[in-house]
């Protein structure tokens, strides 16, 4: 390569290189330095310490974060991912009815997180929601049902919620990866006996394994950021029974205004996001390694 | 395009810098330039009158120019202190009275007192004494108060009063509890409180538990004092209404905050809600429900550590000035603006009633005589603040009030005991507030 070319190619990526710098690189050193600092009424006292840290291992509701957050995540990349699935499949066959459905299907991600949160909030309510009130008429239930009010059924309400928000886009992705796979290999599939399920299994599944193992990425990301709707829907109640890291570490640095210890949050629940990604894009390319080789 | 200057311009130019330099020095000190003001929270009668008034302000003030923002009043913690870190905060913030001492120690907010000058003389003129001390914090002025809101009061629907043979509201607990098992109906429960984690529903349990003796916190020994049997007793009261049946279900007081309760008694799906002084004023009430409102029934014998107050009382719409005000003259010249009587009539009934008012004037107003009587008497016979106290206002209150929200959820849905739940909370707070404060 020629020097002026080189010269170039720097140029070229340099304002890249720079915004991420800026906004993902500097942010991320500073909740990290944060997390390790002392924050008394605003001020920063001292550097150096994992009193933030000890302070959230002692604090009894973080635990309870922690696991709302595991449904909040896991539950709910695994259920989008795998009702996305479904629905793609579905929505790959060629018809009049899927046609209008590929369309349809988006008008969840049209709607404000704000308005999604408020319609159903008010359809969940245990008063006035129209959900309870026909579960009640059809004789699934003796009284009125409050989704958001009863501790027992808040956290899987929102991953229903969550999904009904989420899933098209997966859907719709996976509907245009199904919809690439050669027709050939399943026609080939067919011809040597195989069933739905089998050709599905053996022949659909490994051709739309890069698109399944970024979706699932994608998804636990926009997950683990989704902020609006848990916090409109509940503010983390009832008794915490939907606190999530995105809402208590929200309520640590903005209500509280306890920012060393939302720092250390943040950096946990990074470190946590990181680790799993990296485990499952692991697991993925050891996967199609394997596939390759047989 | 061209960007030389014409002989015109610059003769203007030249000439208005020369007139200028010629004013005498103290023309300089008059409020001129530009303020930014943020508004949070408000009924919605208050945000537009808000506006229009301020537009008296630009015509009354020529050389100021205001860039008025409005925003949620749920927002006003984080936008303000997002504001102060990137020093983008605005002149004149209108916030909560719960704010000013987190304010204060932050360093957000400056005292009126150091700008002021002879302005005070004429604030405590025209404000009513004890609404005027809601805005002071370590005996300084910090905000300048438009109204108060008061803790707690209870809304009544008198068809169901009627119906269940009453002839009067109750008077203590225990008749708040018959009276409600008496007007509760299948379809229609006697009794609803908001118990979310939402600020508004935690202040009006804390009217409720500081009527009975109660406090949250104690400032001189530091301490965090949920678990004081005035709160706790208090909670065990909202425990005992459900126990009777005369609320809706648990699941459901967790899920309905303030405003949502205050809607669904107007829709008369409830006979009676706890709420704070404006009760359902800001939104109504269905056509052909009649109702009343009358302050929160107290204990016959509050069993709290502390003096038990008649009510508790904060401002929603409370002025200050950023401590990085570039312009703190025309800030004040807001300020002043807004202590005039023509502003501050606006919660005279003209046309808001459903906050009590901060200035003196306002009551004197035929239409708040007429909207809340009991308060222009209690007014006018000089009670109607007697045994009251400001809401709880320190360092580190929303971390106690977020812990009061959690134990509030746990009795309610009968997970805990009151004293359970509180004694839970009261740890979690104090490790809150010593981490705050260090």
């Amino acid at each position: 390569m020629l020097k002026s070319d080189r010269i170039l190619a720097y140029a070229l990526i340099l304002p890249v290189v720079a915004a991420v710098l800026a906004f993902v690189v500097g942010p991320t050193y500073n909740v990290a330095t944060l997390s390790l600092t002392q924050v008394v009424m605003g001020m920063e006292r001292g550097f150096g310490t994992l009193s933030n840290f000890e302070a959230l291992a002692a604090d009894p509701v973080f635990g309870l974060v922690l696991k709302n957050t595991a449904i909040w995540i896991l539950g709910g990349t695994f259920l989008c991912v795998t009702v996305g699935l479904g629905v793609g499949t579905f929505l790959a066959i060629d018809s009049r009815m899927t046609g209008w459905l590929r369309a349809l299907i988006l008008l969840p991600w049209v709607l404000p997180d704000v308005v999604t949160a408020m319609a159903w909030k008010w359809m969940l309510h245990g008063q006035v929601g129209i959900i309870g009130q026909t579960l009640q008429s059809w004789g699934f239930s003796e009284g009125a049902i409050s989704f958001m009010g009863d501790p027992n059924l808040v956290m899987w309400t929102l991953v229903v919620v969550l999904i009904w928000r989420k899933m098209p886009l997966v859907a719709l992705i996976l509907c245009a990866a199904i919809r690439s796979v050669p027709d050939d290999q399943i026609e080939a599939a067919r011809m040597d006996g195989a069933n739905a399920f089998e050709r599905f299994r053996f022949v659909t599944l490994p051709n739309i394994a890069f698109s399944l193992t970024a979706v699932t990425v994608i998804s636990m990301i926009w997950i683990t950021a989704e902020f609006a709707l848990p916090w409109i829907m509940t503010g983390g109640g009832p008794a915490n029974a939907s606190q999530i890291m995105a809402t208590y570490i929200y309520q640590q640095s903005f209500e509280f205004f306890n920012w060393g210890v939302a720092s250390a949050m943040s950096v946990i629940n990074l470190v946590m996001l990181a680790s799993i990604v990296a485990l499952y894009l692991y697991i993925n390319r050891r996967s199609w390694s394997s596939e390759g080789s047989k | 395009m061209s960007n030389s200057i014409n002989r015109r311009s610059f003769l203007k130019t030249t000439s208005a810098m020369g007139a200028a330099s010629l004013l005498p020095a103290g023309q300089a000190l008059a409020a001129s330039g530009e303020i930014s003001v943020w508004k949070f929270g408000g009924t919605p009668q208050e945000v537009e009158v808000w506006a229009q008034r301020n537009d008296a302000f630009s015509a009354a003030n020529g050389d100021v120019s205001l860039n008025y923002s409005y925003f949620n009043g749920q927002i006003r913690r984080q936008k303000i202190l997002a504001g102060f870190q990137t020093n983008r905060l605005a002149d004149v913030v209108i916030a909560f009275g719960q704010d000013i001492p987190e304010f204060a120690g932050f360093g957000m907010i400056q005292p009126l007192d150091d700008i002021a000058g002879d302005r005070m003389a004429g604030w405590k003129d025209r404000i009513v004494p004890e609404v005027f001390e809601s805005g002071m914090h370590d005996g300084k002025l910090y905000a300048l108060p438009t109204y108060v809101d008061m803790a707690s009061f209870l809304a009544i629907n008198l068809d169901a009063l009627e119906e269940a043979g009453f002839d009067r509201p109750p008077e203590t607990w225990e008749e708040v509890r018959e009276y409600a098992k008496a007007m509760t109906k299948p379809d229609r429960p006697g009794i609803a409180f908001p118990a979310t984690t939402a600020p508004v529903d935690i202040n009006i349990f804390e009217g409720i538990a500081y009527a009975n003796g109660g406090r949250i916190f104690d400032e001189e020994s530091g301490k965090v004092t949920l678990n004081d049997p005035g709160v706790v007793d208090a909670l065990q009261f909202y425990v005992n209404l459900i126990e009777d049946g005369s609320t809706p279900a648990a699941t459901s007081l967790t899920e309905t905050f303030f405003r949502d309760t205050a809607q669904l008694f107007g829709q008369g799906r409830s006979a009676m809600w706890i709420g704070l002084s404006w009760l359902n004023t800001p939104w109504g009430v269905n056509e052909g429900i009649r109702w009343t409102g009358v302050p929160m029934p107290r204990p016959t014998a509050p069993s709290g550590s502390f003096e038990p107050v008649n009510a508790i009382m904060d401002g929603t719409a409370m002025l200050m000035v950023s401590s990085r005000s570039s312009n703190p003259e025309a800030a004040i010249e807001y300020l002043d603006f807004w202590s005039q009587n023509e502003q501050l009539e606006i919660w005279g009934g003209q046309p808001e009633i459903a906050r009590i008012p901060a200035g003196k004037a306002a009551w004197d107003n035929a239409e708040l005589k007429e909207a809340w009587p009991n308060w222009v008497n209690a007014y006018d016979a000089g009670t109607l603040f007697e045994g009251g106290a400001p809401m709880p206002r320190f360092i580190g209150v929303s971390a106690i009030e977020s812990a009061l929200g959690t134990a509030i959820q746990q009795a309610v849905l009968g997970q805990k005991t009151p004293q359970a739940a509180l004694d839970e909370a009261t740890a979690a707070a104090q490790g809150q507030i010593d981490l705050i404060r260090g």
